[in-house]
């Protein structure tokens, strides 16, 4: 015992411990499990971010040449403005997912199998599938298919111009909102291209169910517009319409809350009491606008024009009131403001803008937007002008032959729609009920179907029914989980691709996104793959896809703006939404070459807005009666010709189903093709996700009379499925009405994503518009109660 | 030595963020995270055991629908400048968190701090966040990690700094270039990303600055202004219900 | 078996009971050290604590059993220091050995607990290198340890009392020497000890950006570091007392005399009717003075299951109506109220110590922040009941092999 004391003492005269106490400190400071990020010289890349449409400018921070470390705006380029959105700056954790696909994978057991995912060489993949594809260009080479969401990229066009040479007709984008517009706008202007609108330039923003700020496609352009409305002096005025007290509700100025999918309606309502009030550019509409007076058409027949139809009782402010849930003289108040405001805007969207709209919706909202003059060459109101790139001509048009005995899968059907459009949801009904020819292959490009396309199941049916599925997806994502191939392409930031247009941006866009690093991983961008698969198919497949590699491509199509002479590159900060229609802009590049040169080094090429033109139109003016929705059919009703309210019913009966179901987005979750990255899942509000339970949004009053209080866990039931989900008791919700926000639920990836509530698209019903038969969502019957 | 207990300079460096213009997207918040080499977990949803610099807190005017509104307030560490001391900067024990009297900046060391968390307690802003865990990140993303910012370790506590290694840089190359660094001028990453331009940043005491400007706007205010913390962090809002949650009131 | 260690002339119970006694405490302490540990190694998660609740169920455990310990040196100092000036108070001595022990394994047993309180327990000797003077913290640090060391200096002498440890020479003259020096060291430590209890009332008065926890004071110190001070030597000899008490019942012996009991509930009495009414004034001009100047009232303090019967509870149970009990000489009396009074009075200042740390950060200071509540976890529960265990084990030891109560032997011939 004295030894012990002893030593006890004699160790503590000894440097000894205080050594240790400071080693063991220091050694805490310095724990080898604590990652030392390596240090370096560290350089700004400039490039232009494809993960959305935005088409924003971004520069990337790499330290010593190999190794991303933050996404920035580019001060440089017009539509951010050096800005950049949550998801921009999160790209990255896309470039170094740990679920990104490594390598080609092809599936060797069941679908759906992670474990049973084989490594195989890139040849032994291309192999493997220009066989697939020479069998089936021998069949039938309709039986090929694809799903994308590019659109705005050449790789849209390269993907047409493969299958089209390859002979299939069956090209398909997941839906958007653009293409709705662009139906309208080839209705009433007969442009194919998407309207466009100057927000920037508006004194009075009418927004009918647009998330302007609720992440919306573009969110850059919205941010940036919303920064000029709320300037100190005159700031303008929003009126935001829709159901739910929204993000964009909140800050407007005005909020209308109507029932859900009733803002045509209310346009009609307000273009009643505009017409019926002389309170309308009549000289306009007078001189540029044909079937707002009665019409006689191609047989003689005599029809209503728009005029008649808008002006009657059935959209007086008291009958609107009743359909939208409004107070007849706020109706009134409205209609007054937007008539007599100078620069008074209606702009309208659904929601994030990723599906598209009801056909005759869109004309109203044109209609309106007609009545306030916004449709002249200098109006707010514009078609997206065309990028003169070079265009893709295959050499020997095959498909002609082939397409008029095999029309594409969602036209074969015996009755379809008067003004087919990107029918994605009829081609995927026509595989799930017996197609008039099988698809032997479903090719999956930058799309992720399974998960974000609502009403999911009918991809997952059509896929069971399909014998390939291949997928080029950079993620593993729950497509990618299904498929039999992953042929995975280049991250976003790693390859050459290109912006065309910005989306509802009047002005003319271009730009070049080339890659910040070299590919990580053992990935093949998918154009080169295409271009790979057409040499080995040889023929007019490969004589029409000639190029090597897709720089030489996005070359090729960037020297049909040199050729073409337009528009100028912008390299330093301006002001683009100060350039007007028919501004000058002189171009700034010498040729092709050098403007492809500027363009991949960052910069972004413009030109100033077009206006709208109606010289395509068979009256040569802006047709609000629409004549090519009658053709072939012997119309008995005029109405169909002209823009009106015409809600699709969803199916179910009020009474089982008291409820309705509408899915939201929120700027905080990425729902689309990417899944949300762990520095936004910091951002998810506890109210929208708590561990892995997502919330349901209703009213307190909805909530009292159904015996739930906060945080209840409830089952909600809709006429399409049922999930689990707590309750979130709030008066953003409107009455009657359940919110589920979007882009939760995914069942791939890893755990950073998997599994964290519910996925929305699968309780959402989808409703095939009469008109340009693509689906369109707006709210779905449900029940809920509690577990 | 002044009146305020610390030696004056000309320079207090702040924040005017305008609740008006900011739409709560998050860009901000996302944009400190890679600047900063902040760690996150598979779930993030436990809040209070999150760690975020820039916190965007929900507000809302509390009425019934269609009344009710939202907006958004986004919470950097304020870098009180309260007499003497910042109310965190006054109770740590080992001095890892002190205010740097030269910009107004409140640093925290890491490796000096023992994670007693008391500035956690002291903060009434709740700015501050505790390394609950080791913090760890996919193999994959250590590559993403920013060599400017030290990653923590357990154990200690972490908030935003202004992006001081940003200012760090910008004063060492004004040195370099021959000019004043005590002018030099930086935006920390969340001024930089916001899409609305809603933050704006620089030095409350150079009176031409667009931040001193703004500070002294009829619509500015402070959060918790009695209690005489003196944060250095400005807000901007036209809208009663906001500005009456700034502080509490007796009404 | 171990009769030659037990002292003379005393009874004590059978090795195999008192075996079995230990080892229950000991599996006690094991869970807790093993549940300590497992902090340590895996990190804080572990616990109920979270960004919003920094401090938790160790701090006010540790708050609370420092201030229960205080016992020590407050009877120290009233046995040591004043009882040459009043001579009454020289009956203390009947069981000053007994709060030596109390101090003893309260400041020891807290000290254990602290460790695992910090993030970085490594670190924690930065608080004497880096200290921040400004800090309540580092007060804290420099007294909790200066004071650890007193009390084990004072424990030291008890040890070597034992029967065979005395046996040898050198070790028993040094008993004897430190005996003669006890009085400087009691005086000592009561300093110390005066000081570190309210540097730990200020640790929460100083956060003046918390107004549930800021109280303005005198020179730098807070009205909370008065208050503790006060607090503490209000209970802690009625918890060494109740203790005594408790082991009386426990062994069916009579240890000290009755009158010590009513000594010191005599004192208390005084004591706690002097701070009871501090703390009611404090209460007032916290509640009506400083936080109508922060924009709250008094209600706003209180919610939930931190509701206003805190408040009641804490002064008005736990606070005047022991004070009430204690100065009044029937009341004293009553064994009943006599032990009632005690228990009150140290639950009205645990409950003091946990109320200015828990729900005084429960409170959302933000207008728009919302209420929390902290549950602690078990990685919480099991070091704070391993402390009470240990607490009990050295206690039991040391009144099994060490002569703590000098009238033991006659009280029970």
């Amino acid at each position: 015992m004295q030894f012990a004391a002893g030593a006890v003492g004699g160790t503590l005269l000894t440097p000894l411990p205080w050594k240790l106490a400071d080693d063991s400190a220091v050694w805490s400071q310095n724990w080898s499990w604590r990652p030392s990020p390596e240090r370096g010289e560290i350089t700004k890349v400039p490039s232009v971010c494809t993960l959305c449409a935005g088409g924003c400018g971004i520069q990337a921070r790499i330290v010593n040449g190999h190794r991303a470390i933050l996404i920035e705006g580019n001060p440089a380029n017009p539509v951010n403005e050096g800005s950049v959105c949550a998801l921009a700056t999160s790209a990255l954790q896309f470039l170094y997912a740990p679920y990104r696909v490594a390598q080609p994978l092809k599936q060797t057991k069941k679908r759906g199998d992670k474990t049973g995912f084989q490594a195989i060489s890139w040849e032994q993949a291309q192999t493997e599938l220009s066989k697939k594809l020479e069998e089936i260009r021998v069949e039938g080479p309709q039986s090929l298919a694809c799903i994308t969401s590019s659109r705005r990229s050449s790789m849209d066009d390269l993907w047409a111009q493969f299958l089209t040479a390859f002979g299939s007709p069956n090209l398909f984008k997941m839906p958007s909102q653009c293409d709705s517009s662009r139906t309208a706008a080839q209705l009433t202007t007969g442009n194919a291209s998407p309207f466009a609108f100057d927000l920037e330039n508006a004194g009075y923003v009418l927004s009918f169910g647009a998330s302007l700020l609720d992440g919306c496609a573009a969110s850059s352009r919205a941010s940036g517009a919303l920064r000029r409305w709320k300037k100190d002096r005159y700031p303008v005025k929003i009126v935001q319409v829709e159901s739910r007290c929204s993000i964009t509700a909140s800050k407007a100025d005005t909020f209308l809350p109507i029932n859900p999918g009733t803002e045509a309606a209310l346009a009609m309502g307000i273009a009643h009491l505009m017409v019926n009030g002389a309170n309308y550019d009549a000289y306009f509409v007078k001189n540029n606008v044909f079937g707002f007076e009665d019409w006689t058409d191609a047989n003689g027949k005599k029809r209503q024009g728009f005029k008649n139809l808008v002006a009657s009782s059935a959209y007086s402010p008291e009958q609107v009131a009743k359909i939208t849930g409004l107070e007849a003289a706020k109706i009134r108040e409205v209609a007054k403001e937007f008539a007599s405001q100078p620069k008074a805007l209606a702009v309208w969207g659904t929601g994030r803008a990723d599906i598209s709209n009801n056909t005759y919706h869109e004309l109203v909202f044109v209609a309106l937007n007609a009545l306030k003059g916004n449709l002249k060459p200098s109006g707010l109101i514009a078609v997206a002008p065309k990028v003169p790139l070079s265009d893709l001509l295959p050499q020997k048009d095959i498909l002609s032959e082939n397409a008029s005995q095999h029309p594409r899968l969602d036209l074969a059907k015996a009755q379809s729609c008067p003004c087919p459009q990107n029918g994605l949801y009829g081609f995927l009904d026509a595989i799930a009920s017996g197609p008039k020819y099988p698809i032997k292959l479903l090719m999956v490009h930058e799309a992720n179907p399974a998960h974000c396309l609502p009403e999911n199941k009918l991809f997952m049916t059509a896929a069971e029914k399909v014998a390939t599925l291949v997928s080029f997806s950079s993620y593993m994502d729950d497509t990618a989980l299904l498929s039999d191939y992953i042929l995975p392409n280049h991250m976003a930031l790693e390859r050459f691709d290109d912006v065309i247009g910005v989306p509802g941006a009047p002005y003319g866009y271009y730009a070049v996104s080339s890659p910040i690093l070299k590919p990580l991983l053992d990935t093949k961008h998918t154009g080169e793959v295409l271009m790979k698969l057409a040499s080995t198919l040889g023929g007019t497949v490969a004589s029409s896809i000639p190029w090597k590699s897709y720089e030489d491509f996005l070359k090729f199509r960037v020297e049909g703006i040199a050729k073409a002479k337009t528009g100028a590159i912008i390299d330093k900060p301006i002001d683009i939404s100060s350039i007007k229609a028919g501004d000058p802009v002189t171009p700034n590049y010498s040729d092709g070459a050098d403007l492809f040169k500027k363009l991949k080094a960052g910069t972004c090429w413009h030109d100033a807005p077009t206006g709208v033109t109606f010289d395509k139109t068979s009256s040569g003016k802006l047709e609000l009666a629409c004549q090519s929705i009658g053709k072939g059919t012997q119309a008995t009703d005029d109405v169909i010709y002209l823009p009106h309210f015409s809600p699709l019913k969803p199916s179910g009966s009020e009474s089982e189903w008291p409820l309705l179901l509408v899915g939201y987005s929120i700027p905080q979750v990425s729902c689309g093709y990417l899944a949300n990255p762990p520095f936004m899942n910091k951002l998810v509000p506890d109210s929208v996700l708590m561990g892995n339970e997502l919330f349901v949004d209703l009213n307190p009053q909805t909530a009292a009379s159904l015996g739930i209080t906060q945080g209840d866990l409830v089952m909600v039931k809709t006429t399409q499925g049922e999930a689990s989900a707590k309750a979130n008791v709030t008066p953003a919700a409107r009455p009657g009405v359940l919110y589920i926000p979007r882009g939760m639920g995914h069942k791939a990836y890893d755990e950073y994503i998997e599994n964290k509530g519910v996925n929305a698209c699968n309780l959402m019903e989808v409703q095939l518009d009469p008109v340009s038969g693509m689906g369109t969502v707006w709210a779905t019957r449900a029940q809920l109660r509690r577990v | 030595m002044s009146e305020k207990g610390h030696a004056q300079s000309n320079i207090r460096l702040g924040m005017v963020i305008d609740l008006d213009k900011c739409t709560g997207c998050g860009a901000c918040s996302t944009a400190c995270q890679a600047e900063n080499n902040i760690s996150y977990r598979p779930d993030e949803s436990q809040k209070l055991r999150s760690i975020t610099w820039m916190n965007i807190y929900q507000l809302d005017n509390k009425k019934a629908y269609p009344d009710f509104k939202i907006a958004f307030l986004p919470r950097p560490c304020m870098h009180c400048d309260a007499d003497h001391h910042s109310p965190c900067t006054f109770v740590c024990p080992v001095n890892a968190t002190t205010r740097d009297e030269n910009n107004g900046l409140v640093t925290h060391i890491y490796p000096r701090c023992i994670g007693c968390r008391y500035c956690m307690v002291a903060c009434p802003y709740h700015a501050r966040s505790f390394n609950w865990w080791d913090p760890t990140w996919p193999k994959q993303m250590e590559s993403m990690l920013s060599p400017e910012v030290s990653p923590r370790m357990r154990g200690v506590v972490e908030k935003c700094t202004f992006c001081h290694h940003r200012y760090n840089k910008a004063r060492a190359k004004a040195s370099v270039d021959g000019t004043d660094p005590n002018k030099a001028i930086y935006t920390p990453a969340c001024a930089d990303a916001c899409p609305t331009k809603a933050i704006t940043f620089g030095n409350l005491l150079d009176e031409k600055s667009e931040v001193a400007k703004l500070s002294k706007d009829p619509r500015a205010f402070r959060i918790l202004e009695k209690l005489k913390t003196k944060p250095k962090v400005y807000y901007l809002s036209k809208q009663d219900w906001i500005r009456n949650l700034a502080d509490n009131s007796l009404t | 078996m171990d009769r030659i260690l037990i002292p003379d002339g005393v009874k004590r119970c059978s090795f195999p009971i008192f075996s079995l006694w230990i080892l229950v405490l000991l599996g006690v302490i094991g869970w807790g050290v093993a549940a300590g540990a497992a902090v340590l190694i895996k990190a804080m998660n572990l616990t109920g604590l979270n960004d919003w609740f920094g401090f938790g169920a160790y701090i006010t455990a540790d708050l609370a059993i420092i201030a229960l310990g205080a016992g020590a040196f407050f009877s120290g100092f009233l046995y040591y220091g004043l009882s040459k000036f009043f001579p009454a108070l020289k009956e203390l001595g009947k069981i000053i050995n007994l709060a030596v022990v109390v101090g003893f394994v309260c400041y020891t047993g807290a000290l254990a607990v602290l460790l695992l309180e910090i993030g970085q327990p490594l670190r924690g000797w930065f608080g004497y290198w880096h200290a921040n003077v400004h800090s309540m913290l580092t007060e804290v640090i420099f007294c909790i340890t200066c004071y650890a060391i007193v009390l084990v200096i004072e424990y030291v002498p008890l040890i070597l009392e034992n029967r065979k440890v005395s046996e040898s020479k050198p070790l028993s003259l040094l008993g004897h020497s430190m005996h003669d020096v006890m009085a400087i060291f009691a005086l000592t430590g009561t300093f110390l000890s005066f000081f570190h209890q309210g540097s730990l009332g200020g640790v929460a008065g100083v956060c003046f950006a918390r107004p549930y926890a800021f109280r303005e004071g005198l020179f730098i110190w807070p009205w909370t570091f008065f208050l503790f001070i006060l607090s503490a030597i209000s209970s802690g000899p009625a918890f060494t007392a109740l203790i005594c008490k408790a082991m009386e019942t426990v062994t069916r012996k009579k240890l000290v005399d009755r009158t010590v009991y009513e000594l010191i509930g005599k004192i208390e009495g005084g004591l706690l009717s002097f701070y009871i009414i501090l703390k009611i004034a404090d209460t007032a001009n916290w509640a009506f003075n400083m936080s109508p100047r922060f924009g709250l009232k008094l209600t706003d303090y209180y919610w939930g299951p931190y509701g206003i019967w805190l408040l009641v509870a804490e002064v008005g149970i736990c606070g005047v109506l022991p004070a009430l009990i204690l100065i009044s000489p029937k009341g004293r009396k009553s064994s009943f109220l006599l032990f009632g009074a005690f228990l009150l009075d140290i639950i009205g200042v645990s409950l003091n110590r946990f109320v200015m740390t828990i729900p005084a950060i429960a409170q959302p200071v933000m207008p728009f922040d919302q209420w929390k509540i902290y549950i602690p976890s078990i990685y919480e529960v099991a070091p704070v009941l391993a402390m009470l265990a240990y607490c009990m084990l050295i206690i039991s030891l040391s009144y099994r092999y060490m002569p703590l109560f000098p009238r033991e032997t006659e009280l029970n011939r």
